[in-house]
């Protein structure tokens, strides 16, 4: 129902917040929320706990890329730094966690990562988001990641499940240098796939917005995606067809280096193999944006993985290591 | 301002397709749909056209409200912002080709056919280069100039986000004009309700989710034998 009779949410607690967290807070405006202002009957939205932020600063130190500024606060947590590819030694990994383990009605999360001028880092998760189901308030999270001059970021979290009922509002600002790269790629899964027939496309809202800018604040692109499976068949032609799974990869990159990915990347339409794939050149000289549908999560991954190791080589000339056993 | 009847007569006149901005040579990706095998009859062509009109509603048909009311006050900077956001907005080269070639071609015969002061001005900014002239602003400064409706401007737009992927179907697939016409007749039923979401949206609220259409999209700039340029 927009704006009309639109119920005020209840006054929210009075807790310091952050700035970042302050404009998690602020997403709950946005008009496809507007049915679901109803605070939960347990903690209240915005509470310690709920608040998640977590602030990434990486910068080069000689051969080094460092964490040089960590700011964590619950349920966010940041494993330490690792150096796992010999090839690349100055690459720093970084795996989030949460210590919620889910996502739940009420939480306000705020990631932020930058990484200074030739810093190279690879940023992800350690497991799945899994976004539990909601019957009051919604979730947010805004997330900035910032490629400062020469930079190279990867950005790779694992997939989101929203379970039955999720609400989220995501809203995900790139600012990149005109000669740095930045590598943003999400999965999204329909749900849990195997567990009930119902939890397939089974969230109520998922509004996932990304814009990409430059430092001075010229706009390159911008796409909001509003799924919301129980008003519009997520099946129906030209939107998710007979797949279930769905993958979305931004690479923010010179045009030089982003038409080298492109020439090495096939586009097809396969329904027997159960996978959909291709990239377009983004606006603005951006880079390039890579979707790929699929019915099977493996399936996609395997496709995000092709594309994000083509740009790794082409990139920085090295190839990427094979995948963690355990991953 | 146009009296009532010359203004359903201009509506009709820059509202159909074969107004000549170039819309036959584009078929909103449906040649890809077809040689891949996502549109293969009449349901699945109704069901593609619902999709592409569905996204327009949520994203293009909002551009135009907002042009129209930036038009209506002869703001050009804030045509140029909604103009560049629209642009911002079109992740493939061919999405963005078809909305800037038609948005030109259309601001050009307007400022020729109209000729007042708001159109040619609008012309003379996509000439100058300064700015991309997508279609639906194009569209509503036209609109607003001659004093139709912002409603009109948007039923227009969403009848050739229909007519163009219709009449393309008529030369890419096994389909009749009258399979089309009874499709075109059915599909835009639901207008009055996206024009009137569309009328109370931010410029920010423009959004869509239609990914096969645009892996749909990538796949045409990699095909060898095309017919249409999208």
């Amino acid at each position: 129902m927009p704006d009309a009779g639109r119920a005020l949410p209840p006054a929210p607690p009075t807790v310091a917040q952050p700035s970042p967290l302050a404009a998690a807070e602020a997403l709950g405006a946005a008009p496809e929320l507007a049915a679901f202002q109803d605070e939960p009957p347990q903690m209240a939205s915005g509470m310690p706990g709920k608040t998640g932020w977590l602030k990434l600063d990486f910068e080069r130190r000689g051969e080094r890329t460092i964490l040089a500024d960590l700011a964590v606060r619950a349920p966010y947590m940041a494993q330490r730094v690792l150096y796992p590819e010999p090839q690349v030694p100055d690459l720093a990994w970084l795996f989030i966690i949460t210590t919620s383990g889910c996502v739940l009605q009420g939480d306000r999360m705020a990631l932020d990562v930058t990484a200074g001028p030739g810093a190279r880092a690879h940023v992800t998760t350690q497991a799945a988001t899994k976004l539990h189901g909601m019957d009051a308030n919604y979730a947010t999270q805004t997330q900035t990641l910032t490629a400062a001059a020469g930079a190279y970021v990867e950005y790779l979290p694992e997939p989101l499940i929203p379970h039955r009922g999720a609400r989220l509002v995501s809203d995900t600002r790139l600012t990149v240098a005109a000669d740095a790269t930045l590598l943003y790629g999400e999965i999204l899964q329909p749900g849990r796939k195997h567990h009930r027939p119902d939890d397939v496309f089974g969230a109520t809202l998922l509004s996932l917005a990304v814009t990409a800018q430059r430092p001075d604040g010229r706009l390159l692109f911008h796409e909001k995606l509003v799924i919301e499976p129980q008003r519009r068949p997520m099946r129906q032609t030209g939107v998710m067809d007979g797949f279930d799974v769905f993958g979305n990869v931004v690479l923010l990159t010179p045009p030089a280096a982003a038409e080298q990915v492109l020439a090495r990347l096939d586009a097809d339409v396969d329904h027997a193999a159960g996978i959909a794939h291709g990239a377009c050149r983004l606006p603005n000289d951006a880079g390039l944006v890579y979707k790929v549908l699929g019915r099977e999560t493996a399936d996609v991954r395997a496709r995000v993985r092709e594309f994000w190791a083509i740009t790794r080589e082409v990139l920085t000339g090295e190839p990427l290591s094979p995948p963690f056993f355990w991953r | 301002m146009s009296p009532p009847a010359a203004g359903i007569a201009r509506t009709l006149q820059f509202g159909e397709s074969m107004f000549p901005v170039g819309g036959f040579a584009f078929s909103g990706g449906l040649e890809s749909a077809i040689q891949k095998g996502v549109v293969v009859d009449r349901d699945t062509l109704a069901a593609y056209v619902r999709t592409a009109l569905e996204q327009a509603a949520q994203g293009d048909g909002i551009a135009v409200i907002h042009a129209h009311r930036a038009a209506t006050a002869g703001d050009l900077d804030t045509l140029g912002a909604i103009d560049a956001r629209v642009f911002a907005r079109k992740l493939s080269g061919e999405a963005r080709t078809m909305t800037t070639r038609m948005g030109k071609k259309f601001a050009e015969m307007s400022a020729d056919i109209v000729g007042t002061a708001p159109v040619i001005a609008w012309r003379e900014r996509i000439a100058a280069g300064a700015t991309p002239g997508c279609y639906p602003v194009s569209l509503a400064v036209n609109f607003a100039a001659q004093g139709l409706a912002a409603h009109d401007a948007f039923v227009v737009h969403q009848f050739g986000v229909a007519s163009t992927i219709l009449s393309a179907s008529l030369r890419l697939m096994k389909v009749s004009h009258v399979d089309t016409q009874r499709m075109l007749f059915a599909l835009l039923a639901n207008v009055d309700a996206d024009h009137a979401r569309a009328a109370t949206a931010r410029l920010d609220d423009m959004a869509g989710f239609a990914p096969m259409a645009e892996i749909l999209a990538a796949v045409h700039v990699k095909a060898h034998v095309r017919l249409f340029m999208n």
